[in-house]
Parts: structure tokens; C-alpha cells; sequence
């Protein structure tokens, strides 16, 4: 069958078209894509087929594993095929380790190395034991999440696009270096002792229940990576659909309370406001596959990600 | 009414003025009850709120654009008769009052009233409200710089265009096409002087920054918070052009309302100015076609 590749614009991406069998398949289409032009490596692809002219929706995704035969609902021989180019991709493993990777470094810079010179704050500075601990906690957090992108997690697409590893990083290392630079501070003021224990004990139990979510969440996927969706459950997914994002808000709330710094709390809010916002969609995209039709199981009432409120 | 949109920009009005035929259509059908109580239909009550929403937004618009004209006027007028460094105690006031009054745009885009994207918009007047306090009315010795007089007289400028052109739109249903070529081309030359100002005016002030210590706190304190004025002018000098480049992404991805969003725009970076510029060309070759 003949494949017609067009862009948005209506230009052809490919002259003349592209021949396949008549069996082939949508991935078999993506690297003959690639062998005539070297740069579009399938995960840079986006194809999809064209809209009706005048028809609101979405535009309907073409899917590798499946055959281009079934994209074809008149002619079986011919299937014009709309072409975007998603830019440059990088992996998800890839663009999380370097998100994770600056606030790792940057922190303990912060801690060890005399950088308060530069701002003015000449002398040795006393260090107290909360930010001690607050060191250990925030490595382990950020060495956790490294640890989990390349063991643990299953991603539902296999690549992002390399501009978010700019804008990942800018939040991710500016926040770190914000917050890094008040908590090591040659002036920090310590909370109690006892809110600092409540604090870190509370976190740590938190980012240990994050884990073990993450855990629930690998197995809901199969290791052949199609990236389908589940209906989560066990432990905190029974109440809660996105109780990943609810442990990881609690745990960094658990450091906020041993800490107290504005900037800790600025990161918080920021990071539930981010958080919140794709539990929604979450939420809202497992209510719609299982609305209880055909077969499919009802998605069952839960909270989104911070009972009592939302 | 003609509310054939000469440039578009205006789509969402186009939208209302259609409704307000189909409600004139529904009018006589709807016959008064016996008794003398009448409760509104939910046609008529739309009609209401539809008529309310732009007799506040002709006024808002005609209130802001009247603001606006005064600070241009006794731009001029201290200008001929003091010189430069007058300028700034002349339209102190209609400046402060007109450029604080556009927070209610930010409004206007969370509650619906108005078609723009908040995300556009709130950078924009942050930028404006940062320029007349947090560097006019907080750092005096700016004031007497040439830039305030480049700076108000771009500012006023634009505003009075463009406040006029709503104002037209909202209380008579249509613009008159010479105030839309003014308003895509005076930005030419209107953007480079605005921001050049803005840009300029910080940099001035930032060694009265330093020395005055103002708005800063220093720790230790409970929070463990600390805030340096002087180096967060700084980081707004620093984004502000690259800044202009993501509010014109924010904008690029909310495509639909496109034209509106400009409406708010009045400082831009070389890629907005280009981009401006190509808005310029399809919006006057289509009222000439229109």
C-alpha cells in the first residue's frame, strides 16, 4: 500500500509517498520514515491521521504495534498520513537524571564548601545538627529518585522532548540552590528539637511510602512497556488515586516542618501546585477509561491527591 | 449593529452580537405571565449580563483611555515648559492611577469577562507595576532621568491607542480601520523606545537600590527568609528580554486567542517585534480585503 505523508501545512514531508506491504505495520512505517530522512528516528515522530475538514476532536494517534490497514476505512491501498516532528527527544531516564542530578550536587556544595564567603559572610559558621540532618535527607531523596528512575519506574512514553530537560532543570536546580543556600545559611535560625524529630520522622515515613507506591505502580505495568492503564490499587491507592504525589507532597512538608525556610515552603507549594495539576488529569483520564461500559470496570470514587481537600 | 470584525481580533464579540440577534428573535415569543411578577428567561437574563458586561468594559476602557490621555498631555506640557526632568512630577498621579487600574485586566481574564490568557498578561502589567513603584515612586532619583520621558510618552501612547480601540469596539461594536493601523504600526517604533526605557530606568537605579536597602530583609529571623531588592531587580533585568520570548511561547500556545492577547503587550524582545510585525501584515491586507 502506498503511504502519503503529509504536514500540517499540506506540503508532502516524503515526495512521492512511501511504499509498504499491505500488512505492514504503523512501526514498520516509523523506520522507513527514518531510512529516508536520517533525523526523524521514530520516537521524534508524531503521526496521525488527517481531520475532517470542519470536524472538532482530537486527531486520532497512530499506534506502532498496530496495522496501518486498520487506519484505511475506505481505499485499502492508499493512507495519507498527517506528519509532525516532535523535535529533538531524549529518554525519560535521561532528562530525570539530570533534573535529579544538580540538586545532589548543589546542596552538599552548600553545606561543605565555604560559599557564604561570597556573599559577604566572612568567619566559620557554626553548623546545628538539624541542618546536618537536613543534608541526609535531602541526598537520600534525590539519590532515591535517581535510583528509581533507572529501577524502578515504567514510563508511559519512552522519550520527552530535549527542551524539557532545560526547563526541567532550571526548576529543579534553581529551587535546589534556593532552598540549599537558606537551610546551610551561616545565620539559619534552628526550629525545637522536637519539631525537628516530628518533621524528618514524618518525611521519612512518607518518602518509604512513596517508594512503596512506585512499587504498586511498576507492577501495574508490563515490562513490554506498552504503557496501558490500570486501575491502581493496594495500600494508600485504595483511598487515593495518586498517592504518589500525596506521599512525596507529605514527605516534603515533613522536611519544611524541620527545616522552616519560606524557600522550602515556596518550593512546596509550587511543587503540589504542579503535582495537583496532573493528578487531574490522571484522575480525569482513568474516569473516562473506566466508565463501567462494555465490560470495562467502573473506576471506583477516590480522592485525587490530598484527602480531605481534593 | 455592525460588528463585522475588521481584524478579528475582536472574535469572542463577534460571538455576542450573534447571541443578541437569536435573543431579539426570542423576545416576542416570550409573552408576560397573568399576574404581574415577571421572572426573567434565561435568554433575557444572558441579554442582561451581556449588555451589563459592556457597558462596565466601554467604561473601564473609556476611564483608563481618559488616564492615559492626561499623562501624555502633561508629559508634553512639563516637557515644553521644564524639561526632562520635570516630567515624572507632572503625571505622577494619572500615571500611578491608569497603570494600577490595569490589574483589573488580570481580572477581567480570570473571571471571563475578557478573552485573554492571565498567564500573558500578568508578566506584562508585573512588568509595568515593577517600573511606576517599585522603581519610579520607590527609588526618587530616577526621576529626573530623560528615560521618564521616553518611557511615559511610549507608554501613553500605546494605551491611548489602544484603550481607544476597545473602547470603540465595547461601546459602538466596531473600530474605525486608521485606529487599527495605528495600533500595528506605532508599536514599530513604540516597543524598541518602551523597553529601552524600562531596561535603562532599572539599570539607573540600581546602585539607589543598594545604597537605600530598600524592601530588603536579612536573617537570622524565625522563617530563615531573606529578600535583596537589589538583587532581585537584578534577576528581573536579567529576564526581562528573555522574558518576552517565553510570555510570546505562553502566548504561541494559546493560540485561539492570539490576537486578543497582544492587547496587553507592550514591551517585546527582537522575536516579538518580528513576530508583531508579520501580525501587522496579515491584519492590514485583510481589512483592505475585508
Amino acid at each position: 500500500m502506498k503511504v502519503t505523508l503529509v504536514s500540517r501545512s499540506g506540503r508532502e514531508v516524503i515526495k512521492g509517498g512511501i511504499e509498504l506491504a499491505d500488512g505492514a505495520t504503523v512501526s514498520d512505517l516509523q523506520e522507513a520514515i527514518h531510512g529516508r530522512i536520517k533525523k526523524y528516528y521514530p520516537s521524534r515522530q508524531r503521526l496521525t491521521l488527517p481531520l475532517q475538514a470542519g470536524s472538532q476532536g482530537k486527531p486520532i494517534v497512530l499506534v506502532p504495534k498496530s496495522k496501518l490497514a486498520d487506519y484505511c476505512d475506505g481505499n485499502a491501498n492508499n493512507l495519507t498520513v498527517l506528519f509532525k516532528d516532535l523535535g529533538i527527544q531524549v529518554s525519560y531516564s535521561t532528562l530525570f537524571f539530570w533534573e535529579y542530578l544538580g540538586p545532589l550536587i548543589i546542596y552538599p556544595i552548600c553545606y561543605y564548601f565555604p560559599v557564604y564567603k561570597y556573599f559577604g559572610y566572612e568567619g566559620e559558621r557554626v553548623v546545628y545538627p538539624v541542618q546536618t540532618y537536613a543534608l541526609y535527607y535531602w541526598c537520600f531523596h534525590y539519590f532515591k529518585r535517581i535510583m528509581e528512575t533507572f529501577f524502578i519506574h515504567r514510563f508511559s512514553h519512552a522519550t520527552s522532548p530535549l527542551s524539557n530537560v532545560f526547563r526541567n532543570c532550571a526548576y529543579y536546580w534553581t529551587f535546589g540552590t534556593y532552598i540549599a543556600y537558606h537551610v546551610n545559611h551561616p545565620l539559619y535560625t534552628p526550629v525545637g528539637d522536637l519539631q525537628m524529630k516530628i518533621g524528618f520522622t514524618f518525611g521519612l515515613i512518607c518518602q518509604i511510602s512513596n517508594l512503596y507506591c512506585h512499587l504498586i505502580l511498576r507492577n501495574l505495568r508490563s515490562p513490554s512497556g506498552n504503557g496501558g492503564y490500570q486501575i491502581p490499587g493496594g495500600f494508600l491507592f485504595n483511598i487515593v488515586t495518586c498517592a504518589n504525589y500525596t506521599t512525596e507532597i507529605y514527605q516534603w512538608l515533613g522536611f519544611n516542618i524541620a527545616t522552616q525556610t519560606i524557600a522550602g515552603y515556596v518550593f512546596l507549594i509550587v511543587a503540589s501546585l504542579i503535582m495537583t495539576n496532573w493528578a487531574l488529569a490522571k484522575h480525569r483520564r482513568l474516569k473516562k477509561l473506566f466508565d463501567g461500559k462494555e465490560g470495562r470496570p467502573r473506576y471506583p470514587r477516590r480522592w485525587v491527591i490530598l484527602p480531605p481537600f481534593i | 449593529m455592525a460588528v463585522e470584525d475588521v481584524d478579528g481580533i475582536y472574535a469572542h464579540f463577534g460571538g455576542s452580537s450573534a447571541h443578541l440577534i437569536k435573543l431579539h428573535q426570542c423576545a416576542h415569543l416570550a409573552s408576560p405571565p397573568p399576574f404581574s411578577i415577571r421572572i426573567p428567561s434565561p435568554s433575557s437574563m444572558a441579554g442582561f449580563l451581556y449588555a451589563l458586561r459592556r457597558i462596565y468594559l466601554s467604561l473601564y476602557n473609556w476611564t483608563v483611555f481618559i488616564g492615559w490621555f492626561q499623562v501624555l498631555y502633561f508629559a508634553v506640557k512639563a516637557l515644553r515648559e521644564g524639561g526632562p526632568t520635570t516630567v515624572y512630577d507632572a503625571v505622577e498621579k494619572p500615571l500611578q492611577l491608569a497603570q494600577t487600574a490595569a490589574v483589573l485586566e488580570i481580572l477581567h481574564g480570570i473571571v471571563g469577562l475578557v478573552r485573554s490568557p492571565v498567564s500573558a498578561t500578568l508578566p506584562q502589567i508585573g512588568s509595568r507595576l515593577f517600573l511606576v513603584w517599585g522603581i519610579l515612586w520607590s527609588i526618587p532619583e530616577t526621576r529626573t532621568h530623560v528615560l521618564v520621558s521616553s518611557l511615559v510618552i511610549s507608554w501613553s501612547i500605546t494605551e491611548i491607542i489602544r484603550y481607544s480601540f476597545f473602547g470603540m469596539k465595547e461601546a459602538l461594536g466596531f473600530a474605525p480601520s486608521w485606529l487599527l493601523w495605528l495600533r500595528y504600526s506605532t508599536f514599530l517604533l513604540l516597543y524598541p523606545t518602551g523597553i529601552t526605557s524600562e531596561v535603562g530606568l532599572i539599570y539607573v537605579a540600581l546602585p539607589f537600590i543598594k545604597a537605600s536597602e530598600k524592601y530588603c530583609i536579612r536573617m537570622p529571623n524565625k522563617w530563615n527568609f531573606t529578600f535583596d531588592y537589589f538583587y532581585a531587580s537584578i534577576i528581573a533585568l536579567a529576564i526581562y528580554v528573555p522574558g518576552m520570548f517565553l510570555v510570546l511561547l505562553i502566548i504561541q500556545v494559546n493560540k485561539d486567542c492570539l490576537p486578543n492577547c497582544f492587547n496587553h503587550i507592550s514591551s517585546g524582545s527582537p522575536h516579538m517585534y518580528g513576530y508583531m510585525l508579520g501580525q501587522r501584515k496579515k491584519a492590514l491586507s485583510k481589512s483592505k480585503t475585508a
